[in-house]
């Protein structure tokens, strides 16, 4: 077997040395904790968000969630192979769109409101105009775009005309819609790319991913710009701090986690009373509340400051598969195995 | 087989990740040897743009943490009153699940 040459050699030694660095440069800034900076906060009450909508109507299992820009309608994906856009103020369905193929893994609603997305096991990524029916009645499908070569784990619309979708072969792909084309595509990860979070001012996005790492990436480059190490197990879900200078991962490892940007570092940690991993997490709208859904069929909630567990939601039956915040903050939308929609507010 | 697993036990960090899946995964599917040894070939190249990349982000220039909360705390503060799930709704004319007593023109 022959050995390593030279510059492989030289090429680790360096890997090393610099991860050794950014370690140290990480400690040098760190000099305060999360928890003991907020200290003298007002402590915030036990959550008391309460189920105001039951969303039935799908028969399988609900693996995905997502809240249109006008913080009204949502869109739910089931392994019964159809996407719900519902009415979440009036409980009502807005549209049953019957799709090609039932594994359906994620959805995505534009912010305007006036497209959906899903994606799963097909390995592709199909966009619908909720304005406009096909010959058959159902939500025109504008866009199927292929060419994965793993599930799609993800997408969000960046605007009507461009969507970022995360998929198993460990790839980032931006496609302009309009030309039917990719834009971007760039291998991001060592591991399924498994959720995405566009930053407020759309400028940058997080990812997270099985290899147990988030990254940083800027929307226009193809490099990453940060990535953050502590999560012990798959990253199953991140979302953006509402004030653009950090993120919240929930992860397999059991732990919920903010990292924050401009630091580089992990700045909170947080557990649950129980055992059980996290699939998905959100924030509040000014980002004091940190909810995540869990294996254990509830959504955990925690003071961000104090990092300090403030209650669970407990109504899902079985595991909760999403959850997603609506963007004025006035309730949050979780979907379960259990076939149900909740809205809690 | 098992030498070129030993050999990258050299490499440590998150970033070594990568080969490592790379290599466990040429040899878990049964590749030869010669196989394995030109995946690593691409695997070097990898590990320049894995190396390359890591230099890039030890250079980045990171703010003390104490100022990161503070504008964290901040931004929470200045915008808690707005967040529904943390303070309920003001009024109940802005909750839009509340019961409806007379029709209302959407």
């Amino acid at each position: 077997m022959p050995k390593d040459d030279a510059e492989t050699t030289a090429l680790k030694k360096e890997l090393n040395d610099l991860i050794a660095k950014c370690k140290a440069d990480q400690e040098k800034v760190a000099d305060a904790k999360l928890a003991e900076k907020c200290g003298d906060m007002g402590d915030v009450q036990r959550i008391r968000l309460v189920v105001k909508k039951s969303l039935k109507g799908h028969i399988n299992k609900v693996n995905s969630v997502h809240y249109s820009g006008d913080s009204r309608h949502c869109v739910t994906g089931s392994l019964d192979g159809k996407l719900i856009i519902w009415d979440t103020w009036s409980g009502n369905k807005v549209q049953v769109i019957p799709l090609r193929s039932a594994w359906v893994m994620s959805v995505a609603f534009a912010p305007s409101g006036n497209f959906v997305a899903c994606g799963g096991m097909d390995n592709m990524c199909t966009v619908y105009d909720v304005n406009n029916r096909d010959a058959t009645g159902a939500a025109k499908m504008v866009r199927e775009l292929a060419g994965y070569e793993g599930f799609l784990s993800s997408c969000r619309f960046l605007d009507d005309t461009h969507i970022m979708t995360g998929s198993g072969d460990m790839k980032i792909c931006v496609w302009d819609l309009e030309a039917g084309k990719r834009e971007v595509d760039f291998n991001a990860h060592a591991g399924d790319v498994v959720s995405i979070s566009l930053a407020p001012d759309m400028k940058t996005f997080v990812t997270g991913s099985v290899d147990r790492t988030c990254k940083l990436w800027d929307v226009r480059a193809e490099k990453e710009k940060q990535t953050f190490f502590g999560h012990e197990a798959d990253v199953n879900s991140v979302c953006y701090h509402p004030g653009g200078q950090a993120f919240a991962t929930a992860s397999e490892d059991k732990t919920a986690r903010l990292f924050d940007i401009r630091s580089d570092q992990q700045l909170g940690h947080y557990t649950p009373p129980g055992n059980a991993g996290f699939t998905s997490c959100g924030l509040s709208f000014s980002g004091r509340y940190l909810l995540a859904g869990s294996d254990d069929n509830s959504i955990h909630s925690w003071d961000t400051l104090k990092v300090a567990h403030t209650g669970t939601l407990n109504a899902h039956e079985n595991r909760v598969t999403s959850i997603s915040i609506a963007p004025n903050g006035i309730a949050l939308a979780s979907c379960s195995w259990d076939q149900s929609v909740r809205v809690w507010g | 087989m098992n030498t070129l697993l030993e050999r990258h036990q050299g490499c440590s960090g998150g970033y070594a990740l990568l080969l490592e899946y790379v290599v466990c995964l040429a040899i878990n599917i049964g590749l030869s040897d010669t196989a394995v040894m030109d995946m690593m070939v691409s695997t070097l190249q990898q590990q320049r743009s894995v190396t390359e990349q890591l230099r890039r982000e030890a250079a980045i220039k990171r703010i003390p943490v104490s100022v990161a909360v503070a504008d964290i705390v901040r931004f929470i503060s200045e915008h808690e009153q707005e967040d529904c799930l943390l303070v309920g709704f003001t009024s109940q004319k802005v909750n839009p699940f509340r019961e409806k007593s007379s029709c209302t023109v959407l």
